[in-house]
């Protein structure tokens, strides 16, 4: 990292330079704007003389006031290419409208010849600089060619005298081979440079890992865009400490940067980083695999390049991991304990009368049925965490659904499961599939956990925007904690609840994933002790539609709080995010 | 009564520019800790500044010399006026807290009706001003600024109606703050065009503070388009990082 530097901002390669780090050279940019904006200037200047003498020193003055009225929008349109270095208007439309400016304002008022020869010295140093060497000397050409036809075509008695010429010629070559050699040397460097700096730039950049650059003292100067998805928002404005920036901990112990990095003291040679974990803002522990190594920077200074790997997936996926098997396991379990025994008894027993069979029979069906549900739902769950979910909306009138599957419920369960339907229910923007999907798993769920028997109820009602469906029972409930990590995949009110009620944790992680799918929400309200109410809402058909411009006008009501602001928004200057 | 008018009315607007000007100073004073420098609100509050003065000295030059003031000047400036004012009341209002807004959802036939005067009124006022000129003109130089300002003034004005057009389809409807701003500039243009026709014409003296103040309003202009145009290319960026009320990064760490 060279020196500080005032600026801040984000490098082309996404890579976020602190108050205290480098910023990117302009140097070439900010000379072809300044230059650009000294074109108008001159432009204007010469309408406005032009302007003012024309009445009273007539025909040479509106000459130069029309030069300047041709002058003030090339000269304006030359500044609003000046934004790359590459644009072809600024490089060479500029130089070509000077030498045809200069041409003629030392024809119109040859008095001012050797100010204007001085101005030709200008535009070829300019050229030298921003141009290439063909170019430039195509100008030089062309300036001299100007400077000597404007005298040949002026009042003898205008000439410029020899004395004043030669200089110029002589210090047009040798301004342009000073220029151009330096140009060439910088160049070279310039370019083995920023291969260079490219190739680490691109690195760091694309490395999923954050990757975060401090100096000796610990002060941040540089992070990937990584980094501030990993860590958060590095600072522009304030030099920021790497322990307030990571707040690294090693067991139950922060790290203690303040006798130099501590990670460079605790890695272990030969071993890829240390498990360490940060309190993030919203106070959960987020794991971390980091490691530091010393570099020299760019002015001499010892860095440290902090890198760190976020594991908090890696850790929740091992978790859900050892959850599921054990879930799964246990509800796979029980229906194959109950098939293999009446298998082991048909097999034994084979003058078994045609009524037991039957009724093993049947056993061994119902279970069968039961495993093959629990795989599918399994399955459903697998298709859903890949991102392979994708349904085909229509408008579904959900009454003989609901219906439907309460009645099917009912008989399969042989209790009672009440329906409550408002009139008039209008049709809603979903999938019909899985709307029976939804419904199922939550009268599943609520019976499941309604173990006395318990009335349970489904009730429709709904208006222009949505349809709604609760599905209510009086069983044992959640309390407040529970419900808010009930939709959670594998998660269960308790952990014997899988022995109490059976069941994988992933019904309702499938009910949400389903209804979000189709642009509803899911809720629930609960009581210990009292019962259930899960509530879902779908749009419906023309709440639908209406749902993409609302998405795409975030207010179109209110303005900006800032006069500033609102004119950048009502004349469609472009968001940019900080990074 | 012409004279009148057009005194009042520019005063009016100038005594507006001037205000909108002070108040995109304290908009940048504010913003400045947290958003830094920024080349629009610069180039705007220079805008202002030239404007302001302009309408200003414009009327108390018809008020104080009683310079018969053209009808097609009272057609200009009372047309852009309550654009201009309602641009700012919207912008005073915002300033206070409030919504600095309103929405009009849909295309209403007013708006349509509104929209099909527009073209008309610009139709009217380019014959009114081609007949003008049926004599001929002596277009005297002092004219220029007047005229470099009318391109640049409506090439501001087609970046607004650009961007009004673009958010009509995804927001369902037109921002009375945008359609605002929006006729204010096409029209401001009119109004430099008429007064150097009626200066040419002879009916208008030409101030020579006048035309100082036309003559810092061509590079004011220039700057605020070359500032649009970047922040269109991306070249730099100003005050349209991030969102509105975002804090510095490092206080977010």
């Amino acid at each position: 990292m060279s020196g500080v530097s005032v600026a801040s901002g984000s490098t082309e390669f996404g890579l976020t330079e602190t108050r205290w780090g480098r910023s990117p050279s302009s140097g070439d940019m900010l000379a072809l704007r300044v230059v650009a904006t000294a074109r108008v200037v001159a432009a204007i200047a010469i309408a406005a003389v032009g302007s003012y003498r024309a009445e009273s020193h007539g025909h040479q003055a509106t000459l130069l006031l029309l030069i300047g009225l041709v002058g003030v929008p090339w000269a304006t349109v030359v500044m609003l290419n000046s934004d790359s270095t590459d644009n072809r208007i600024a490089r060479f439309g500029g130089p070509i409208g000077d030498v045809l400016a200069l041409f003629a304002v030392q024809t119109l008022v040859p008095s001012a010849a050797e100010t204007v020869l001085l101005g030709y010295l200008v535009v070829v140093a300019f050229t030298a600089y921003t141009a290439g060497r063909a170019f430039a000397t195509l100008v030089v050409v062309g300036a001299v060619a100007a400077a000597l036809g404007s005298n040949i075509i002026t009042p003898r008695s205008t000439h410029l005298h020899m004395s004043a010429i030669l200089p110029f010629l002589l210090a047009q070559v040798a301004l342009f081979t000073l220029i151009d050699r330096t140009r060439l040397l910088q160049a070279r460097a310039t370019t083995t440079s920023a291969r260079l700096q490219t190739r680490a730039d691109t690195i760091v950049a694309h490395v999923a890992d954050a990757v975060v650059v401090t100096d000796g003292a610990g002060a941040v100067l540089q992070c990937n865009a990584a980094a501030e998805r990993v860590i958060g928002p590095a600072g522009s404005a304030a030099p920021l400490h790497c322990h307030d920036f990571l707040g690294l901990h090693r067991g139950e112990r922060a790290l203690d940067c303040s006798d130099g990095c501590a990670l460079l003291r605790e890695r272990i040679d030969g071993e890829f980083g240390l498990e360490v974990w940060r309190r993030t803002a919203d106070g959960r522990r987020q794991p971390l695999l980091a490691d530091a190594a010393r570099v020299v920077g760019l002015d001499g200074r010892i860095e440290v390049i902090h890198s760190i790997r976020d594991i908090s997936r890696i850790k929740q996926a091992e978790e859900a991991k050892t959850l599921f098997l054990a879930t799964a396991s246990h509800e796979l379990k029980t229906p194959l304990t109950v098939i293999t025994g009446f298998a082991s008894t048909l097999i034994r027993y084979a003058d078994l009368d045609r009524e037991t069979r039957t009724d093993a029979l049947q056993a061994i069906h119902a279970r069968a049925q039961e495993l093959t549900r629990i795989v599918e739902r399994l399955l459903l769950s697998s298709r859903i965490e890949a991102g392979r979910l994708e349904l085909n909306l229509e408008d579904v009138d959900v009454v003989p659904l609901i219906l439907d599957r309460a009645q099917a419920f009912g008989a399969a369960m042989g209790r009672t499961v009440g329906t409550d339907i408002a009139p008039d229910l209008p049709h809603a923007r979903a999938n019909a599939h899985a709307v029976v999907t939804v419904i199922d798993h939550l009268i599943d769920n609520a019976a499941k956990y309604s173990p006395g028997g318990e009335p349970l109820v489904v009730r429709a009602s709904g208006d222009a925007e949505r349809v709604r469906i609760d599905v209510v029972d009086q069983g044992i409930g959640m309390d407040a904690e529970q419900a808010e990590h009930c939709f959670e995949r594998f998660w269960q009110a308790e952990a014997t609840d899988v022995r109490r009620f059976g069941g994988t944790g992933i019904g309702l992680y499938i009910v949400q994933s389903m209804v979000e799918a189709m642009g509803g929400t899911i809720g629930v309200e609960s009581t210990k002790g009292s019962g259930s109410t899960f509530t879902v809402t779908l749009p419906t058909p023309s709440a639908a539609r209406l749902a993409i411009p609302a998405q795409a006008a975030t207010s179109p009501d209110v303005g900006e709080s800032t006069s500033i602001r609102e004119f950048m928004r009502q004349i469609g200057v472009p968001e940019r995010n900080r990074r | 009564m012409t004279t009148i008018a057009v005194a009042t009315v520019n005063i009016v607007l100038g005594l507006v520019y001037s205000c909108y000007g002070v108040m995109t100073i304290l908009d940048l004073k504010h913003g400045w800790r947290e958003r830094g420098f920024s080349h629009f609100g610069v180039a705007w509050i220079a805008m202002a500044f030239t404007c302001g003065p302009h309408h200003l000295a414009h009327g108390l030059h018809a008020a104080s010399t009683g310079t018969n003031a053209g009808f097609l000047d009272v057609a200009a400036v009372l047309v852009g006026f309550p654009a201009g004012v309602a641009w700012f009341l919207l912008r005073v209002e915002a300033l206070a807290g409030g919504r600095g807004d309103r929405f009009i959802k849909g295309t209403p036939t007013w708006l349509k009706a509104a929209a099909a005067l527009g073209v008309v009124y610009a139709v009217a006022m380019a014959g009114a001003i081609a007949w003008t000129w049926r004599d001929g003109i002596s277009f005297t130089p002092r004219m220029t600024p007047n005229v470099l300002l009318l391109f640049v003034y409506c090439v501001i004005g087609y970046y607004l109606l650009r961007t009004q057009l673009g958010n009509r389809e995804p927001f369902g409807g037109w921002s009375v703050s945008g359609v605002a701003l929006s006729a204010v500039f096409p029209t401001c243009g009119v109004m430099h065009v008429l007064f150097a026709t009626y200066a040419a014409s002879g009916q208008y003296h030409v101030d020579p503070i006048g035309l100082a103040i036309d003559w810092l309003a061509v590079p004011a202009a220039i700057y605020f388009v070359w500032v649009v145009r970047a922040l269109h290319q991306g070249s730099f960026t100003d005050w349209n990082e991030g969102a509105e009320g975002v804090r510095p990064r490092w206080a977010l760490a």
